[in-house]
């Protein structure tokens, strides 16, 4: 039988993200951090840089849809167990639930890939009516799906983990706010000092940006994808560990 | 059937180790409802986590229906419904959509039919489309209580059902257990209101400090303490209660009382309680 445990998890948080897109509030903040940032970064720079003989914006735009991606997915995934599991208790019904652990892992992730792909597609509009030469390459989809992946996998490990709300805070400061701005969401790595570039290649955002912004492939797209494709595979083993280890 | 043998569960707090539920043994038997007692803090809840697969026991065996809490918890799951103390609604959606995600959770037959017949079986029919924030703490409980039955589940748990239930509400609750049992349904139920023990188990438990410290039927254990109890305010306004064997010797005690305040009555449960514990319920 084909297990489909996943699909009353996942369905639960469409309901939730539904009622919040109705309320208009929501997609305003959704769309405010990304736009403040094409409008600092992209309107500002625009004109006087150039990167990779392509311009700013065009370069800009794909970074900041694999950096929305990982912050909605991530944070989406990450509060919304936390809270599930500390506060409002309802992470109980899913353990007391006749489906397998990576059920609920399955479940949480694609909720949570959802919400990220949703933020990149506001990005991408934005991208498309203010940037002439800004394409959509298939590179560029698999990067941001793969991307939203594992940053919501990181979520489960995260809302598994955390002993508080205020918790999530801080894992997402020393983490995800770090790797937004030195993983190639603003300027390419390769102009880093040596040192630098050593910490920077391990983090997951900058292989991220590197093949999101490739248009075929070539040895360097092949590593960072394998990189992509090594962590998203070890992150969902470990979230599906901790939930399978859940205990009150 | 329901055994435990030697269950135990300890919590590293601040103050040190707490050992919640402390080498409990004892078997529930197939269709019997029984209740769990104890003040606040005994570990009737911790038992129950245990019993429903949500918490791990650090030593100690416990079975549901045959399966193992530890190695099988997808047999048990199965076959368990819960009430937990703590609401865990989905309180931003419907009163339907609860019931909707519990259902595929579980693979219930004919969802929609019998979602109908349970939300109507606890009087929120009228209710199904509205938030679950919306209602009344009653409510939300009910609610529970027909998600809980929604599986059609061979154990029931119930960890303080009629928490804020009015009295008229909390009497077709009691009709709504009892008719269960004759469903063939196992029962375990904890509870500070000592009538709905008397009313509905068959057996009851005492727990005190995580240890089992009687377990008999109602009548059994008011008889082993006593049938008779003497009350009355004693010169500084205080409570006095007197156990006695039996109803003469109740009388004898009570004419030699002279108090105007004193009564003779039966022994209830919460006298069991109060003398085996130390504590009085709430
Ligand atoms: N998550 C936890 N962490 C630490 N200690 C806990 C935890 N849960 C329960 N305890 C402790 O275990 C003991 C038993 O608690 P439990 O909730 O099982 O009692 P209870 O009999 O259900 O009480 P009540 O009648 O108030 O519901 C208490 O001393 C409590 O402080
Ligand atoms: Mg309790």
């Amino acid at each position: 039988m084909i297990e489909l445990g996943w699909y009353p998890v996942f369905l639960k948080e469409m309901l939730h993200f539904r009622r919040k897109l109705l309320k208009l509030g929501y997609l305003f903040s959704a769309m405010v951090v990304p736009i403040i940032y094409l409008i600092a970064f992209g309107f500002g720079l625009g004109g006087s840089v150039r990167i990779d003989g392509t311009s700013y914006l065009a370069f800009l735009i794909p970074g900041l849809v694999a950096m929305s991606s990982m912050n909605n997915s991530y944070t989406w995934v990450s509060s919304t167990l936390n809270l599930s599991r500390l506060y409002f208790k309802t992470f109980q019904v899913y353990v007391q639930a006749p489906i397998a652990p990576s059920s609920i892992m399955i479940g949480e992730v694609l909720a949570g890939m959802i919400k990220g792909l949703f933020a990149s597609a506001l990005i991408v509009i934005v991208g498309i009516l203010s940037a002439p030469d800004f394409r959509i390459t298939f590179l560029f989809c698999v990067a941001l799906l793969l991307n939203c992946f594992l940053f919501a996998n990181m979520g489960v490990i995260v809302g598994m983990l955390t002993k508080s709300h205020e918790d999530t805070a801080t894992y997402s400061n020393f983490f995800i706010m770090p790797m937004a701005f030195f993983a190639g969401t603003f300027f390419p790595v390769d102009k880093m000092p040596t040192l630098f570039k050593g910490v920077v290649y391990v983090l997951p955002l900058t292989h991220t940006n590197i093949l999101i912004r490739k248009a075929g492939m070539d040895a360097e797209a092949w590593v960072s994808l394998g990189i992509l494709a090594v962590y998203a595979a070890l992150c969902f083993v470990c979230g599906s560990k901790l939930i399978r280890g859940y205990s009150e | 059937m329901i055994e435990l043998e030697g269950l135990t569960r300890v919590y590293q707090g601040g103050r040190g180790a707490v050992r919640a539920v402390d080498g409990l043994s004892l078997t529930v038997g197939n269709s019997e409802v029984f209740g769990l007692l104890g003040p606040n803090g005994a570990g009737k809840t911790t038992a129950i986590k245990m019993m429903t697969t949500l918490s791990r026991p650090d030593a100690g065996r416990c079975l549901v229906g045959g399966f193992d809490v530890v190695r099988e918890p997808g047999k048990i799951r199965e076959r368990i419904g819960v009430v937990p103390q703590e609401n865990n609604l989905e309180r931003e959606l419907t009163a339907r959509e609860n019931l909707t995600i519990y259902a595929m959770l579980h693979r219930v037959r004919d969802a929609e039919r019998r979602i109908e017949e349970n939300l109507r079986r606890v009087d929120l029919w009228d209710r199904r489309d509205s938030v679950v924030t919306g209602f009344s703490g009653g409510m939300q409980r009910r609610l529970l209580l027909a998600r809980a039955l929604l599986a059609e589940p061979s154990v029931l748990f119930l960890d303080e059902p009629s928490i804020g239930l009015d009295p008229q509400i909390r009497r077709q609750l009691w009709d709504s257990i009892r008719k269960t049992r004759i469903d063939g349904r196992t029962v375990v139920i904890t509870t500070h209101y000592i009538e709905e023990a008397e009313a509905l188990c068959d057996r009851v438990g005492i727990l005190c400090r995580g240890k089992l410290v009687a377990l008999d039927s109602p009548e059994n254990l008011k008889r082993s303490v006593g049938e008779c109890v003497v009350e009355f305010i004693d010169a500084e306004g205080k409570l006095v209660q007197h156990i006695h064997r039996g109803r003469g010797e109740a009388n004898a005690d009570a004419a030699g009382e002279h108090n105007s305040s004193v009564t003779v009555r039966k022994t209830n449960l919460e006298d069991v309680f109060i003398k085996l514990t130390g504590e009085r319920i709430e």
